[in-house]
């Protein structure tokens, strides 16, 4: 409780930041080789509050050997002579920090590749970025790959000139060197850039540069490939010093980039890379990767070489906070995330009133508002173990179960239309996921079972939409966003701008999807000795690459080795393989945890790629392997998540989290999705919904059974609700991305529609219950707030209802306005 | 990272959703001129046979149909016998026999020819009407994107018209079937049991209830809201946006001369919400794949669908015509394919989107003419290949659309807005330019 009452008071106790404790030297070895080789220095202080400062400037420089190495006045260890040394960093009132130093080689020249040299070039320029040349079919005639993931083809290009098509291998038109081996100078390479030649691209060399010097000389030098042997050591990763940078405004912090190569040594590439901020509202980065913050807030910066991308975070904060107050764990959430809002120096809120609380956690658990009576009991109770005995029974009740098949079938896609045209099939398919959510089957066995189902397994039908066997590209790119979280679908027509992901790679796996057919009315894995002529049949038996026409054999994303039954089911593999691989636990928790709050650690949640690094990665982490220690138990990770303090925090802001939006130090609102606040309008007034359906197979106009909720809904397509279209629910023709933020439809909807007028009164409906059973406007008001807000109207609010309701000439009609009215106000409308 | 918006960041953005424009916007639009649009092409109505029809059995006569050609008032053009009053005005209509297309099931070939993209379960495309709304911007305070009647056994095909990723407010109107008694659309008027002063008594309530709430953290969402909400008020109090769906202003007459069944009724509501400002309406009447006639197919033209389509089309092109909105509002009929030369066991004919045919009106389009031409039989395209890229292409022109603009997806994929076969961007049809 202490912890609470400091969190009320951090507003007001700001002062100026402390001395350093201690230094820091980057990196702490380091090994120079070569002729020119050098290594930006990074020292950094670490003072008492917690925060890391650059104090790189600011430090005194000394060597213990002269001639070995000289330190520039940029803080750049620069090699002379083979040697060892010391190097020591030292600033008043801190310990020193020292890094040891060998240079060898010191005269040795390294021989330039065009992997190495040119493309390094032409990543850093931004030439090969998705917007120029490295898009898909390249730019102005000149294509390159992204991000020089393909240097031969790039090499290739420039010196022989090329075409491009998507859908096919053929090079159509003329070839256009870029290089003029000639008059070199007069090369494209050069004069397109320096704007000689006019260039879309606009300037991107400047004279005299090193950079130009480079490629000048490599033209003349014959522009060799310089490595077709294929042995010279290639970049394999890029590791940062920090991966998360914290700077407070009006401070700079450097960042370190190293190069890692092939043959285990590595090198200075902090000169070397385009830094990229994802938001450059918050920092900007020179080209020697030093940022400089210009708003408070959070972002990742790219930080792109040849061939490799790489993501360090940076977070903006303000003046730092004086005894940060300490802020009680429920359990290992709490400790990921609190630790990273006391570096960035925000206070989380206080913790979630009980009606609050209860009113998110049976939201989030069973898409239902808990009954005025619940809640009364809830706020009375004394029991200090109520919170964890509340989650522990929405858990087990039956709203669990609806609620959760619910958005599964969503995700899965329930469906007459994609489970085979007919309302028989989307049912078996919907009673399978009931039946794993009822079960809580452990949720890599749900995911072996759907990908590689067949015969009469309803799990099948997400396979034949419109009652024909999917495309294998399509379907592959479906199962790998559902189970992966992530979108290969680019790499379909040519390689993903983005990832390290190849069309041939996105065939491979596509291939696993093309030994599926339709016999009759199942599925089936192309079955020994069946008669592929027969008229029952529909399907393929080949998968042909788009661009080469070949047929492709199924391949795993990362070529792991696998056995493929020629006769068999080759899905059963790849189910193996994908809920094996540590993607598959990563997007299960990203994507739960993105249900309970307002964004996912990756956001969107199945949109994971290396440049939409997760905000909390460790978390991440923490939460996959703990999912996958219990058995992928979907139940025990809700738990965990709702138990943890960082989920039971106030929405109510403080002075510090005002403008945080992604590190969850406070409940943010949400709008809550179309069907669960249908269900809660029916709730609160009391008025059940009557869903119109119709079959699409022949079936007659007909109505949902009485007493339907929204979410309870088998087939949701051929129910007709005007509500729930204006809430954005889910088109289940495609993977859901939901929309339930306000639009004038609503509006229009909430003043006019069915929905809010047919069930404001009656002597059916709460309030027409209430007034028969005598109640007083302040009992009526309270019993509405308790239904819509999980909790007591405060005397302000009661006294102003009642006022207003003392003009009415009519009480009832009043009244029926003030249900109206909670019905339609944000804090019903939003999960908060 | 994503950024909420804040209230003022909303109000400098004023981006509003369904139906919707922002109120800048939506008065900027009630000021512009009409007279600045003159010239060219301004609205679109799309009169959907769903189903898809029999070519050779409508404007591309040939010896294998069961009817005779007729001549038309443009010498050297014949269409069946079944579209005399067309045959009549031929001179205000253009005809493209050369359409090719894909999807042979109506899911598909409905979604390629209202997106101009296969179906792909990874990603949802924009329509066609939802694009023209986007790229031309609402006009007046009416709903700009209408399609009418909405369908009652499904929202698979009333999916596709949507807007995908562009944004609710170019997600079409669907609205119910004009021809049925008791027709009304829902929301635009306030029922009669809510009285002007509930409603006062409504907004006053509102403004205190969660006020608590929302003094914590107001949000863009909140502030959105109180916009749409003002907006709302103000369409349910605008007798103009009630009166273009108002049916009982119009004559006996004209009603009959359309038809007083969904086909006709749903053609008149669209030329009132053209005339009131709408840029895209589609006209969906012939719901139930009713142009579908696996079985009977010659019955089911002769008695059912070609005297609809006759009577309709030609009242339709009469009427905007006489109003002075035909140089203005391009008039396109079509399904989602043709159907088979070749007559089938139950005396029908199946699906063809290998060559078939459309009709358009009107809009700038040059009238009085034939583009392309299939074989003896039908089978084939002989000339003049027109995809539906292509078509768009003609579509956009018309309307002053850049026809090569590309979109990107919330993905980073980048979608032509006349997507043509084999990954290329469609191309005006300059036959029907002019």
């Amino acid at each position: 409780m202490k912890a609470l009452i400091l969190v009320g008071l951090v507003g007001s106790l700001w002062a100026a930041p402390q001395k350093p404790v201690t230094l820091k030297l980057y990196p702490a070895e380091i090994a120079l080789s070569g002729a020119g080789a050098s290594q930006q220095l990074l020292v950094v202080a670490s003072g008492a509050d917690g925060i890391d400062r650059d104090v790189t400037a600011e430090v005194q420089w000394k060597l213990s050997a002269t001639g070995v190495a000289n330190v520039s006045s940029s803080a750049r260890l620069e090699a002379v002579s083979d040697g060892k040394a010391v190097l020591t960093a030292s600033l008043a009132g801190a310990k020193a920090a020292t890094a040891a130093v060998q240079v060898s080689n010191a005269k040795a020249a390294r021989a330039y590749t065009f992997t190495r040299d040119i493309s390094a070039i032409l990543v850093k320029r931004g030439c090969n970025s998705t917007a120029c040349h490295g898009s898909v079919k390249g730019r102005g005639g000149l294509k390159f790959s992204a991000n020089a993931l393909y240097p031969k083809e790039d090499y290739d290009w420039i010196v022989k000139g090329g075409g491009y098509q998507v859908l096919t291998t053929e090079v159509k038109g003329e070839r256009i060197p870029r290089i003029d081996f000639k008059d070199p100078q007069k090369s494209l390479l050069l004069t397109k850039p320096l704007m000689v030649t006019p260039h879309g691209g606009g300037k991107r060399l400047e004279p005299g540069s090193a950079d130009l010097q480079v490629l000048t000389d490599w033209i003349k030098a014959g522009a060799p490939f310089g490595d077709d042997t294929g042995k010279a050591p290639k970049l394999v990763k890029l590791s940062l010093v920090p991966s998360m940078a914290i700077v407070t405004m009006g401070a700079k912090h450097r960042l370190l980039v190293t190069g890692h190569f092939s043959d285990g040594h590595t090198e200075d590439f902090t000169h070397q890379v385009l830094y990229v901020p994802n938001d450059p509202d918050v920092v900007s980065v020179s080209a020697d990767g030093l940022i400089t913050p210009k708003t408070r807030g959070e972002t990742a910066i790219l930080i792109r070489a040849a061939g490799q991308v790489a993501s360090a975070g940076v977070g903006v904060i303000g003046d730092p906070i004086v005894n940060y107050p300490a802020v009680a764990r429920s359990n290992f959430i709490d400790q990921h995330v609190f630790e990273k809002l006391r570096r960035f120096q925000i206070v989380p809120s206080a913790l979630s009133t009980d009606g609050e609380f209860l009113r998110r956690v049976a939201l989030d658990l069973t898409g239902t508002l808990p009954p005025p009576n619940r809640v009364k009991d809830f706020l009375a109770s004394k029991d200090p173990a109520k919170r964890e005995k509340v989650i522990d029974a929405l858990i087990a009740s039956p709203e669990f179960v609806d609620y959760w098949t619910w958005r599964f079938a969503d995700l899965f896609r329930v469906s007459i239309f994609t489970n085979g045209l007919s309302s028989k099939w989307a049912q078996g398919y919907w009673e399978w996921i009931r039946d794993n959510v009822e079960r809580n089957r452990p949720y890599d066995e749900v995911a072996r079972e759907r990908l590689s189902a067949q015969g009469y397994s309803p799990a099948t039908r997400h396979f034949l939409p419109y009652n024909v066997v999917g495309t294998p590209a399509d379907t592959m790119a479906e199962e790998v966003r559902v189970f992966f979280g992530r979108r290969m679908d680019c790499a379909q027509c040519h390689n993903h701008p983005y990832e390290n992901w190849s069309q041939d790679q996105f065939w491979g796996m596509a291939a696993f999807f093309g030994r599926m057919f339709k016999v009759g009315t199942i599925l089936m894995d192309h079955p020994v000795n069946m008669d592929l002529s027969s008229k029952d049949v529909d399907g393929k038996i080949e998968v042909l690459h788009p661009r080469t026409k070949a047929e492709v054999k199924p391949a795993l994303l990362d070529n792991s080795k696998f056995n493929l039954d020629p006769a068999g089911n080759p899905r059963k593999e790849l189910a193996k393989w994908m809920t094996s691989n540590p993607y598959f636990a990563e997007a299960a928790v990203n994507r739960i945890w993105g249900l309970f709050f307002a964004r996912g650690i990756v956001d969107p949640v199945d949109d994971f790629r290396s440049t939409n690094p997760p905000t909390h990665p460790e978390l991440l982490a923490a939460l996959a392997k703990d999912f996958q220690t219990n058995g992928y138990n979907l139940r025990h990770l809700m738990k965990t998540i709702v138990m943890s303090r960082t989920y039971q925090l106030a929405y109510e802001p403080n002075a510090t989290n005002k403008h945080d939006v992604v590190n969850y130090s406070r409940s943010w609102a949400r709008a809550i999705d179309a069907e669960v606040l249908l269900d809660a309008v029916v709730d609160v007034t009391g008025v059940q919904e009557t869903f119109s359906t119709a079959v699409s197979d022949g079936g007659a106009v007909g109505q949902a059974p009485p007493g339907t909720r929204a979410v309870q809904l088998r087939d949701p397509d051929t129910f007709y609700s005007r509500f729930l279209e204006l809430y954005g629910r889910a088109n289940r023709g495609a993977v859901p991305e939901r929309n339930a933020r306000p639009n004038l439809g609503q509006a229009l909807h909430m003043l006019a529609g069915a929905t809010y007028v047919e069930r404001l009164g009656g002597p059916d409906s709460r309030l027409g219950r209430l007034l028969k059973a005598g109640a007083t406007n302040a009992q009526i008001i309270e019993e509405f707030y308790l239904a819509a807000y999980s909790r007591v109207p405060t005397a302000e609010e009661t006294k102003a209802v009642e006022e207003i309701l003392a003009r009415r000439p009519d009480r009832e009609a009043g009244l029926r306005e003030f249900v109206w009215a909670l019905i339609s106000s944000r804090e019903f409308a939003e999960n908060h | 990272m994503r950024h909420r918006t804040n209230r003022r960041e909303f109000i400098s953005a004023g981006s509003l959703g369904f139906l919707g424009m922002s109120l800048s916007q939506y008065l900027k639009a009630a000021e512009t001129s009409p007279a600045k649009e003159k010239g060219k092409a301004n609205s679109v109505i799309l009169f959907w046979l769903e189903g898809g029809p029999s070519h050779i059995d409508t404007w591309d006569p040939k010896s294998n149909s069961n009817f005779k050609a007729i001549s038309t008032n443009v010498p050297g053009i014949r269409v069946t016998e079944l579209l005399p009053k067309m045959a009549k005005k031929m001179d205000k209509f253009a005809l493209v026999r050369s359409m090719h297309t894909r999807g042979t099931d109506h899911p598909q070939a409905t979604h390629y020819a209202i997106t101009g993209h296969e179906i792909n379960p990874a990603m949802q495309f924009p329509s066609l009407g939802s694009i023209i709304t986007k790229e031309m911007g609402p006009r007046n305070a009416v709903p700009p994107h209408v399609l009418v009647p909405k369908w009652d056994k499904s929202r698979q095909y009333e999916d596709y018209f949507r807007s995908a990723f562009l944004g609710g407010e170019f997600d079409p109107m669907c609205i119910p079937d004009p021809s049925r008694p008791g027709f009304q659309v829902t929301d635009l008027s306030l029922p009669k049991t809510v009285s002007e002063q509930a409603v006062e008594g409504r907004s006053e309530f509102l403004k205190i209830v969660d006020r608590r709430y929302r003094a914590m953290n107001e949000t863009a969402d909140h502030a959105n809201m109180d916009a749409y909400s003002a907006q709302a008020w103000k369409m349910l109090l605008t007798p103009a946006v009630r009166d273009a769906f108002d049916m009982s202003k119009e004559s006996e007459k004209t009603k009959e001369a359309y038809g007083k069944d969904s086909v006709g009724q749903s053609a008149l509501l669209a030329r009132r919400l053209v005339e009131a400002g709408s840029r895209f309406v589609t006209a969906a009447g012939y719901h139930g794949n009713s142009w579908d006639t696996h079985s009977d197919n010659d019955k089911g033209h002769k008695d059912r669908l070609c005297p609809t389509l006759d009577r309709t089309l030609t009242a339709l092109v009469d009427d905007l015509e006489q109003r002075g909105l035909l140089e203005t509002t391009l008039v396109v009929a079509m399904g989602e394919f043709g159907r088979t030369p070749v007559i089938n066991p139950n005396l029908g004919r199946d699906h063809w989107p290998n060559c078939w045919s459309l009709a358009l009106a009107g809009g700038g389009i040059k009238v009085g003419q034939v583009v392309g031409a299939s074989d003896e039989r039908g089978y084939n395209v002989t000339e003049r290949v027109t995809t539906m890229g292509d078509l768009f292409a003609t579509l956009y022109k018309a309307l002053g659309v850049d026809w090569t603009r590309e979109y990107m997806s919330p993905i980073g994929r980048p979608l032509k807005i006349a997507n043509s076969l084999e990954d290329t961007t469609g191309v005006p049809v300059k036959e029907l330019l002019g």
